[in-house]
């Protein structure tokens, strides 16, 4: 008779320290603030307390100043994961199914290299680039386009650069596997069915790649909401947001309390645009969908299952 | 295959500005690091002196070194969580794993920000109400605020290379009367060996670059490097800075390619793990 290790010893056994060190270290911490948002800053010198339970700091955290600063982080992290999605789309496509088999691995490997070089130094990097003393702006004075050197940098346009800057390969690789999957003959079959190449890309390859999209929506939106790095180095008194908002109560004004709402708040309205924009996806690919399939079958016939790289 | 169509060469030249966009200011940061000015943003002649510089001012040493003994701390941590739960997630699946995914995903998406300023007030309920003293200590807050997302992602790697792999050689050494302790040291630790150093070279560079975390639940004296540059952002950015960053950087490249490396040789996808992590 076969003795497995599992019939021995239960095999979750082996997750249990993780579990409990996740649990410890990121769920208790979390249900803690939580609770310290339903509280109070208790005067001058106390950061939380839990005496009076209230929604109050949550309407505080909607009052019109702090709200202005979740109303521009939102926009900002919106247009800037759109702008991610529209540069990474060509980059991707043309990685994916234009570049020789042989060349690709060594062009994703580059995407990825600025991806781990620190996120703080390379922000720093754009910080030297768009600083009043620096070449750029040097140049675009002389040409005219700028006419103050100090334009450019501690704006909400440095901010959402730097956002966009920081996250595109976090939308690029999404896309990538995507296309990669996607299966040539498949276009080929569209081409010869008498589909034009726009037309191919956009009925065919593009709701193919829906999945890789999605992904990278989601990979860049929820870390750019969060961000905390970039409109500290780039954004000045004019860039902030949530993320410099939030840590200020914690590291400034000691208010514990306002800075968890503020926390949750962040959390739930990030959760909720997520899930609108998966929402949104998936009708314009079903609407897309519903038009083509007569002509390309069954949608599961399109995917590879093993991912070459 | 396909000729050069005006379509094909507007996509390639779109890519080629993409990647130079992508490496603009690590390149601008490699560069300046040779500034001799005394402001970082302001370029005043070539010279060597931010790289001596390191060598005479005793924080950017110290802060360098706080950095790299949390990171070699926070990787092994990691490592070992990890490599437990990856192999339990794919040798035992069961009831538990939906829970346990949904626990590694949310550990995953959560901004940094919210795992900082949830640890600091967490940190001072244990060290100071609770009397918990190591937790008052600033490595321990560091390599545990860095152990959080390096466990999820060595997990994810550990449990990709386990899956695609045959557990018949396990069973065989269960069937050969093998203890599971030996199964566990001889057949199923190397076979996953080099995923677990792939994840554990990854958890040491993460470590290594945290800003966010670190910068909440710093302890004065234990400062680590980011949170040094971070608040050097504010009071003025030094040419040394750029230097340990390029040398950062180079070690970082270095190590990341030993990773490729040894994923490449164990035959698990690259794009796939990196993509996960």
């Amino acid at each position: 008779m076969p003795r497995s290790a599992s019939s021995r010893l239960p095999g979750f056994v082996l997750a249990v320290p993780a579990w409990v060190w996740l649990t410890v270290f990121f769920v208790v911490p979390f249900l803690q603030i939580a609770w310290f948002s339903l509280g109070e800053k208790p005067g001058m010198f106390g950061t939380h307390s839990n005496a009076v339970m209230s929604l109050d700091r949550y309407a505080e955290a909607f009052s019109p100043t702090f709200f202005t600063i979740f109303r521009a982080t939102l926009w900002m992290s919106v247009t800037g994961t759109i702008a991610c999605l529209l540069i990474a789309l060509p980059a991707a496509y043309f990685m994916a199914l234009k570049v020789p088999a042989h060349r690709r691995g060594l062009l994703v490997a580059l995407v990825m290299v600025p991806y781990w070089t620190s996120f703080l130094i390379r922000t720093i990097g754009w910080k030297v680039i768009l600083s009043s003393e620096g070449a750029l702006a040097g140049f675009l004075t002389d040409v005219g386009l700028v006419s103050d050197p100090h334009a450019l940098l501690n704006t909400r346009g440095a901010v959402l650069l730097g956002l966009i800057y920081n996250y595109l390969p976090l939308m690029i690789l999404p896309l990538y596997v995507a296309f990669d999957r996607v299966d040539s003959a498949l276009g080929e079959a569209s081409k010869d069915l008498g589909a034009g190449r726009v037309r191919t890309f956009f009925q065919v390859t593009l709701p193919l790649a829906r999945p890789g999209i999605i992904a990278g929506v989601i990979l860049v939106f929820i870390p750019m909401m969060g961000d905390y790095v970039t409109p500290a180095v780039l954004g000045g008194a004019k860039g902030t947001m949530v993320g410099s908002l939030i840590a200020s109560q914690f590291l400034t004004a000691q208010n514990w309390a306002l800075g968890s709402a503020m926390a949750v708040v962040l959390i739930l309205l990030t959760m909720l645009v997520v899930v609108l924009a998966i929402a949104l996806l998936w009708g314009v690919g079903w609407l897309v969908g519903r038009r083509s399939r007569l002509v390309i079958g069954t949608k599961s016939i399109g995917t590879k299952k093993v991912a070459t790289a | 295959m396909s000729r050069p169509s005006g379509t094909n060469i507007a996509l390639g030249v779109w890519t080629t500005l993409v990647f130079v966009f992508l490496f603009a200011p690590i390149i601008v940061i490699a560069i300046y690091s040779f500034n001799g000015g005394r402001l970082l943003t302001a370029w005043d002649g070539f010279s060597l002196e931010p790289f001596t510089a390191i060598v005479e001012r005793p924080t950017v040493r110290h802060t360098v070194a706080v950095s790299l003994q949390t990171a070699v701390i926070a990787a092994l941590l990691a490592s070992a969580l990890g490599t437990l739960a990856g192999m339990a997630m794919a040798r035992f699946p069961g009831r538990w794993t939906g829970p346990f995914t949904l626990l590694l995903l949310l550990v995953s998406v959560t901004p940094e920000i919210v795992d900082g300023i949830a640890l600091l007030p967490w940190f001072v309920t244990l060290g100071q109400d609770w009397s918990l003293l190591p937790f008052n200590n600033g490595y321990v807050r560091l390599v545990i605020g860095h152990s959080l997302f390096a466990t999820a992602v060595v997990t994810y790697i550990v449990r990709a290379r386990l899956v695609g792999l045959d557990a018949s050689l396990e069973e065989a050494s269960a069937d050969l009367y093998a203890r599971p302790v030996a199964t566990f040291f001889k057949v199923t630790l190397p076979l996953v060996g080099p995923a677990v150093l792939a994840g554990g070279l990854l958890a040491f560079t993460l470590s290594l670059d945290n800003t966010v975390i670190s910068s909440f639940i710093n302890v004065s004296g234990t400062t680590s490097w980011p949170v040094y540059v971070l608040s050097s952002v504010r009071s003025g950015l030094k040419p040394e800075i750029a230097a340990v960053s390029t040398i950062l950087l180079v070690f970082t490249l270095l190590v990341l390619g030993l990773v490729a490396r040894v994923l490449k040789r164990s035959g698990s996808s690259v794009t796939d793990t990196m993509a996960v992590a």
